[in-house]
């Protein structure tokens, strides 16, 4: 729970990180849509059963490690801030928590021959 | 059907149909509804000025630029629309509708999913598009992602049944609607 609050945190901080220290357009950019998204998939998996909407950070959370240097960020802070904010989002979105409730097996279970919730013993 | 126990779905420890999963969310999409109908009043020139506490007239900016009103209605008219729906398909049914009426928890949860997703593109628009922000807006979309998770236990819940139907041989096209003499049918 903690840790997606954190990840909550630090979209809100690529959102604002531009306008407080006055980036370049493509770092501003950048933030403006990978802020939102991270915020998104933070919030979602703030529940149980969709805790592994999670682990769709980390394409973004790569992403921030490499975007400094793909879209060519000018500024040194700039580029700090991101790669910071990537390591920790990606660190953070790979906490797993302990689960109060069992979901019949999960999403996966809905790819599964023999699915938890279709055996005997729940019969 | 007498408890509540009694429509908790095999291999989970409660019931993710009951009232108390499920008002909050009727509740937030009820605020969506009302936040957005005021929005879609501005946009159609029913009301001269919007509330805009923080962004000066970021909210201006915003509610009249093109990607707004790309479509024939107004966007925060389609908000209003698709959050009302959210409302309605929260509403329909008893604590055992993940099983009786498994269509209306479809409907609810691609209603709740796509409203959200559709609300985050419009948040990144409007810094990347067009430099402003609108207050409003931003709550309007943060209602519709905190929607979705709590929206969509239930979905799993009818989605696991519709899987343990076409497993026991009944129809999954009659299970889908409820219909009850397949729906005995099902293991």
């Amino acid at each position: 729970m903690w840790a997606k609050f954190i990840n909550i945190i630090l979209g809100l901080w690529l959102i604002v990180a531009p306008s407080i220290l006055g980036y370049t357009t493509a770092a501003s950019d950048n933030g403006h849509i990978v802020g939102p998204i991270i915020i998104t998939f933070s919030t979602i998996s703030l529940w149980e059963a969709t805790d592994n909407v999670r682990k769709w950070n980390y394409p973004f959370g790569l992403w921030l490690l490499l975007s400094p240097f793909v879209l060519g960020y000018e500024l040194p802070f700039a580029i700090a801030s991101d790669i910071v904010v990537g390591i920790a989002v990606l660190v953070l979105s790979s906490i797993n928590i302990t689960f109060k409730n069992r979901y019949g097996g999960g999403w996966s279970s809905l790819w599964k021959k023999n699915p938890d919730h279709s055996k005997e013993e729940f019969n | 059907m007498q408890k509540t126990t009694e429509h908790i779905p095999p291999g989970w420890d409660y019931n993710p149909a009951t009232w108390s999963q499920r008002i909050p969310i009727v509740v937030l999409a009820l605020i969506g509804f009302g936040i957005a109908t005021y929005l879609s009043l501005y946009q159609l020139d029913y009301i001269d000025t919007v509330w805009e506490p923080f962004f000066g007239d970021g909210s201006v900016t915003i509610l009249n630029s093109k990607i707004s009103h790309v479509l024939p209605i107004p966007d925060a008219a389609l908000g209003a629309f698709g959050y009302l729906v959210d409302a309605v398909a929260g509403v329909i049914g008893g604590t055992a509708r993940w099983r009786k009426m498994p269509w209306i928890v479809i409907v609810f949860g691609l209603a709740v999913g796509p409203l959200g997703f559709v609300s985050v593109m419009l948040v990144v628009f409007q810094p990347v598009l067009f430099s402003a922000w609108c207050s409003l807006c931003l709550a309007s979309a943060i209602i519709s992602i905190a929607m979705i998770g709590p929206a969509m236990d239930e979905m799993l819940a009818s989605l696991q049944y519709i899987q343990r139907a076409k497993k026991s041989g009944a129809s999954t096209w009659k299970v889908f609607w409820g219909i009850r003499t397949e729906v005995e049918k099902v293991k």
